[in-house]
């Protein structure tokens, strides 16, 4: 497997692979890797912290685990409403002449906000383990890493 | 604010539910399979050679109109992002063990599921009879590729609700069994981001 890697990177191709500065990137991903084959291969038992828990019935304890820490039906009918009004705005936005210089860095805002709404509410993010939040995080910095390397690299752009 | 997994006492080495832990990496990977698809229509728009275009464009002299309808989408968007209330409205009812409420649900966030998917019909019936094919051109393939994934991933999220509501149905889900309806709302919260993410990248906004 080293041998082939070394192969492709020692033949010349259309564009050497270290003239684009992008290959950098794959440095973190790499590191990344490496951290999760050692995690995976090591022999140590790797422990997520968690928080201590006095003792409760067994029924207590079941509706403790459903409601805790997760927001009312009231919250998220007001997100829920939050969410109608930005898509709202967005679509006024579109067809107003006026703002069609600011309209990318309007509709990118109003989406990022959408997209944070949905994660942080209704799929807990804001109040489950951190532990979801960095798997997701994870993938969503894999993704702006690997759409910056594609449109950079082979000139495409947003807009 | 302690975690809703740390009162379920869990006897895993993360202390959190191992099929919760498992939904959240399916999330991060599919990340990257929408990723890569949204990159591909980014790479490939404004490379059509020929009609149709998905707005109003000049080619060759001669002026074609657009085939995306935004209003319609717009309300297409509008009761996708409505499910996700009605799921997590779901979610919350079961939590309160409020069992109607949680079939209520169910059954509203699958009927939005299936009007988004009959409106995607709709939206690709009308872009088939303007002429757009996933081979006609550049725009047709990496279009209908997107939006063909992320419908296919919406009907297998109102199948999963479909079987969560048979299961309600059956009386088979209780406070106890509500991570069911959590792991349920997590894949259809993730497909409503997604389009969030295609509604404003492929649709509103449009290369100048």
């Amino acid at each position: 497997m080293l041998a082939l890697a070394a192969v492709i990177l020692a033949s010349p191709g259309p564009k050497g692979f270290f003239e684009n500065p992008a290959y950098l990137l794959g440095i973190p991903l790499a590191i990344l890797g490496a951290i999760g084959l050692l995690m995976a291969f090591t022999p140590i038992e790797l422990r997520w912290p968690q928080p201590g828990r006095p003792a409760v019935a067994e029924a207590e304890m079941e509706m403790e685990y459903a409601l805790e820490g997760h927001p009312d039906a009231r919250t998220y009918v007001t997100v829920g409403v939050i969410l109608g009004v930005v898509t709202l705005v967005e679509v006024a936005v579109y067809y107003i002449d006026a703002l069609s210089g600011a309209l990318l860095g309007i509709l990118m805002v109003l989406s990022a906000l959408k997209f944070l709404m949905v994660v942080l509410w209704f799929m807990h993010l804001r109040f489950d383990s951190p532990l979801f939040s960095v798997l997701f995080a994870g993938g969503l910095t894999l993704v702006a890493a690997l759409l910056f390397v594609v449109l950079a690299s082979l000139g495409a752009s947003l807009v | 604010m302690q975690h809703a997994s740390a009162a379920h006492q869990v006897e895993t080495s993360t202390g959190i539910d191992n099929r919760k832990l498992l939904m959240w990496l399916f999330l991060a990977s599919e990340c990257l399979f929408f990723g890569g698809l949204i990159g591909t229509y980014l790479l490939y728009r404004n490379r059509s050679e020929g009609p149709p275009f998905p707005t109003d464009t000049v080619y060759n002299g001669t002026h074609y109109n657009g085939v995306f309808d935004i209003p319609f989408t717009s309300i297409s968007a509008f009761v996708l992002l409505m499910s996700s209330v009605s799921m997590v409205l779901a979610l919350a009812a079961i939590q309160r063990n409020d069992k109607r409420g949680l079939r209520a649900w169910l059954l509203c966030t699958a009927l939005l599921g299936m009007t988004f998917l009959a409106g995607q019909a709709f939206e690709f019936t009308e872009f088939y009879r303007e002429g757009l094919t996933v081979h006609s051109n550049l725009f047709g393939t990496t279009f209908f590729v997107l939006t063909g994934f992320h419908g296919a991933h919406v009907s297998v999220g109102v199948l999963i609700l479909l079987s969560l509501y048979v299961m309600a149905l059956r009386n088979k889900i209780s406070v106890r069994e509500s991570l069911n309806v959590e792991l349920a709302g997590l894949y259809w919260h993730f497909v409503d981001v997604v389009w969030i993410v295609i509604f404003t990248v492929i649709y509103l906004i449009q290369p100048t």
